[in-house]
């Protein structure tokens, strides 16, 4: 038996596992591109329209998004839609291949399943072998895909195929970073936290280098993210980026194969050692309980978020920079340099919350797992009332979210006035992070409503979320009706410091917090608990 | 004390259509060691989730220890300890520190009696519970529940990963309790361990109490299983009131016969000239045959499993 046998078979499995979830993939993100080029060819009929457009992409947040800036002075369709469509399909790309490659290896072997299978007629390298195909098939069909979609709007098919590739390339390269990272961890959990977080130290790499000289600078070149973009579709295309992406390919899926070789079934190279005889004097009730489950996963997110912040918040002269460069685009922006470097904080203080809503959810969804795993069953048996239990959720999940919130808030501001020498900002970025916050306790709050009252609800909040974040990220660029930019969650409160902060608003939003939250309370005691 | 330490009336419950309490009762009076019988997805863990004030129940009345247990949970819950049928714990802490935080959770925790249980179960409370397996979570839960001094301990097949001799620890451990004058509500389907250790036993099937009763009283019931060599014609005794699946060999005859008529039998044994003669009283497992038995021939019939899967 080689380490290879079965591994047909465990395509076919994981194929007909996944046939659902990989087919909402593709059909969104092909559907989302054949959507957004009529749109964009729409929205920006004419030559003018396009330049302006063109402007407001050489922005910091322009680039952020966009990338290089390859085509700018030519803005036609096709540099377009690479320009504005890139960074939004890579990240859902990297978000689908690392969720599938932790799914079909680490997960496996963490819930048992894979000791099942490998007890049949299955080599040690069957099942990541069998998901890295996968990985690559699901990618390659999608880039397809989009290089079609785009080909039928009668753009040049080389470039097109390069653009596919390109993303498909990408893709397969970040399930790869997530095979690498399954091998540390024994845990799936884990494994996707540390995957993130390279992944976002590697988007960031491209956003600096991009920042730093339009056609990207050397930070940028690091990055798979910046690959694509750098065969330079429909502008002047090459194709010799692309093999960056293979020289990177074979290089971590050698590291993976290595480091698989060196453990065993289930364990991980960092080893679990034995713990405590007893419980510390803190770890005594449901709170605390709460706080000692989710330590970890706060301090990861604190530090993935001040990482972040201060790396954007050091931004702010390349924005000085700019507009000293540019002062075309201190007009579009309207306003000096300090409200130039306000606005773009202010943006990235939207991102922050963004993040903090996330995890604000997150840590509330902890009462369904924790049900669902027949755990608050083992907890609620004992002298422990509903309301402590699911109250102690709440109050773990709202103190961390501010934590988080105000870290970053902190985090910009130190960024930025280590960059422009003004520690004015350190107090400026944390008030703009407070007055931003409710954005992020709103979806606390949400959670624990349809925790309370309806669980099987829990998808809405995540809608609500994906198109909150949306709508906030994109819907200005794509030019969203105010309407469907009002329904987002993060436009509901101004944003300082490009805004002036409003105190009736604020007061009414948390007012509405601690309702929901009441409400959510007075849920779950009257309702069954749902048990394994 | 007179209040029953368990008592449940006529208890419903669905599941959207899914009827998994029809008209349940249960009573366990205090001090007793009490069985609760039944196959799987026959409603045993629903109850006691109603007695725990998990799940409300549809209809009908619970008490528990005096008590309302979905109104006053927290306060009973003080008084008793729940060791579930599938324990899961918190992967990240080690089992020493989840037999405490347990405790504590409870309102208190002997620390002799945990080290003496720690012992007697041989579980080493320094793993993480992620690398227990299933028998070693289910230590923990027991250690946690025994080394309290809760009036009632709800057990939902707490042995059914544990080995033999782990088995023979945790008898020895629910003799003590009963001893100490402790109430214990013991769901199982290992039919042997409700014999040794509990008084009473309530069967239940489909979500409905069938049989309730002390060992004696369903004992009396059934039937005894008698085997036997006579001198003369064994094919007299067909036909004879009482007398079931009667097997003849030669002179050797196997029967059972209804508890009722055993007098008769045995006279007509006498008349017959036995040479031995060996009646065994009915086991729990012919007891819980009787009412499973035509689900199991059921179901070897259609060559399927039942496919109800809530318990």
């Amino acid at each position: 038996m080689s380490a290879f046998t079965g591994t047909g078979t465990m395509i076919r499995f994981i194929l007909r596992r996944d046939r659902i979830r990989l087919s909402v993939w593709t059909l969104a993100l092909v559907g989302t591109t054949a959507v957004t080029v009529p749109t964009l060819d729409e929205a920006f009929p004419d030559e003018e329209s396009r330049q302006a457009r063109a402007a407001l992409m050489d922005t910091p947040t322009g680039v952020v998004f966009g990338g290089p800036g390859y085509g700018l002075d030519d803005y036609s369709l096709g540099p377009m839609l690479v320009n504005e469509l890139t960074a939004s399909l890579l990240i859902a790309l990297a978000v689908l291949s690392i969720l599938h490659v932790i799914r079909h290896t680490r997960a496996e072997e963490e819930s048992g399943r894979a000791e099942l299978l490998r007890a049949n007629v299955l080599g040690a390298g069957a099942q990541s072998t069998a998901a890295l195909v996968t990985l690559t098939l699901v990618n390659l069909l999608i880039g397809g895909l989009i290089a079609l979609s785009i080909i039928a709007f009668d753009m040049p098919v080389a470039d097109s195929l390069a653009y596919g590739l390109g993303l498909a390339l990408a893709g397969i390269s970040f399930g790869a970073i997530a095979a690498v990272c399954a091998q540390v961890s024994e845990h799936g959990r884990t494994t996707s936290g540390l995957s993130f977080l390279v992944v976002g130290l590697l988007f960031m790499a491209r956003v600096v280098g991009d920042l730093a000289e339009q056609g990207g600078g050397l930070a940028s070149w690091l990055s798979p993210f910046a690959w694509v973009q750098q065969t330079r579709p429909f502008v002047d295309l090459r194709w010799e980026p692309l093999a960056l992406y293979g020289a990177f390919l074979v290089v971590t899926f050698a590291i993976a194969h290595v480091l698989a070789g060196r453990r065993d079934l289930g364990s991980g190279l960092v080893a679990t050692r034995p713990g405590p005889v007893g419980a510390g004097r803190l770890l005594r009730g449901p709170t605390t309980l709460h706080l000692h489950q989710q330590r970890g996963s706060i301090i990861t997110w604190a530090i993935a978020v001040a990482l972040f912040s201060f790396a954007f918040g050091t931004l702010a002269t390349e924005i000085q920079g700019m507009l000293e460069a540019n002062p075309d685009i201190g007009v579009i922006l309207g306003g000096d340099v300090d409200d130039a470097v306000g606005g773009f904080l202010a943006v990235i203080t939207a991102y922050v919350v963004m993040a903090g809503a996330t995890f604000g959810a997150l840590s509330v969804l902890r009462v369904w797992s924790e049900e669902n795993a027949g755990r608050a069953e083992l907890v609620l048996s004992t002298a422990v009332g509903r309301a402590h239990w699911f109250g102690g959720v709440l109050v773990v999940a709202t103190s961390a979210t501010v934590f988080i919130v105000m870290v970053g808030g902190l985090g910009l501001g130190l960024g930025a006035s280590v960059a422009i020498e003004d520690f004015e900002w350190v107090w400026r970025m944390v008030e703009a992070s407070l007055a931003q916050l409710p954005g992020a306790l709103g979806f606390v709050a949400l959670t624990a409503l349809v925790l309370g009252l309806l669980p099987r609800l829990t998808f809405l909040v995540w809608l609500w979320l994906a198109y909150s974040a949306l709508t906030t990220m994109l819907g200005a660029l794509l030019g969203f009706p105010d309407w469907a930019m009002n329904l987002s969650a993060f436009e509901i409160l101004a944003k300082p410091p490009m805004d002036e902060f409003e105190v009736g608003p604020y007061l009414l939003y948390l007012g509405a917090v601690l309702s929901a939250g009441a409400v959510s309370l007075v849920g779950f005691r009257n309702r069954d608990l749902v048990t394994a | 004390m007179s209040v029953p330490a368990i008592e449940a009336r006529g208890l419903d419950k669905y599941f959207g259509r899914f009827q998994a309490l029809d008209e349940l009762d249960l009573t366990v009076d205090s001090g007793q060691v009490a069985g609760f019988l039944g196959p799987n997805g026959s409603g045993k863990s629903t109850t006691i989730r109603i007695l725990l004030g998990l799940l409300r129940a549809d209809s009908g009345s619970v008490r528990l220890l005096g008590g309302d247990p979905w109104k006053e949970a927290v306060a009973l819950h003080r008084r008793l300890a729940y060791v579930p049928g599938d324990v899961s714990l918190w992967p990240n802490l080690t089992g020493g520190q989840a037999i405490d935080l347990l405790g504590r959770l409870r309102g208190g925790l002997d620390d002799r009696r945990k080290k003496t249980f720690l012992e007697r179960f041989e579980l080493d409370p320094t793993k993480k519970a992620r690398t227990y397996s299933k028998g070693n979570r289910q230590k923990v839960a027991l250690v946690a529940a025994l080394s309290s001094t809760a009036e009632l301990l709800i057990l939902d097949e707490p042995t059914s990963g544990l080995d033999p001799l782990m088995e023979a620890v945790f008898t020895e451990c629910v003799r003590e309790v009963k001893e100490e004058g402790r109430t214990v509500l013991l769901s199982s389907h290992i039919l042997s361990e409700v014999e040794k250790l509990c008084d009473t036993v309530t069967i239940i099937r489909g979500g409905r109490t069938v049989e309730s009763g002390t060992l004696a009283e369903l004992r009396h019931l059934t039937r005894s299983t008698v085997r036997a060599e006579v001198e003369g014609d064994p094919s007299a005794l067909e036909g004879l009131t009482g007398v079931h699946d009667l097997s003849i060999d030669g002179r050797a005859v196997v029967f059972a016969v209804e508890n009722d008529h055993m007098g008769s039998v045995l006279s007509e044994l006498a008349t017959l000239g036995a040479r031995s003669l060996v009646s065994n009283p009915p086991s729990l497992e012919e007891l819980f045959m009787r009412h499973y038995g035509d689900d199991l021939a059921a179901r070897g019939a259609a060559g399927e499993i039942d496919g109800r899967e809530r318990a």
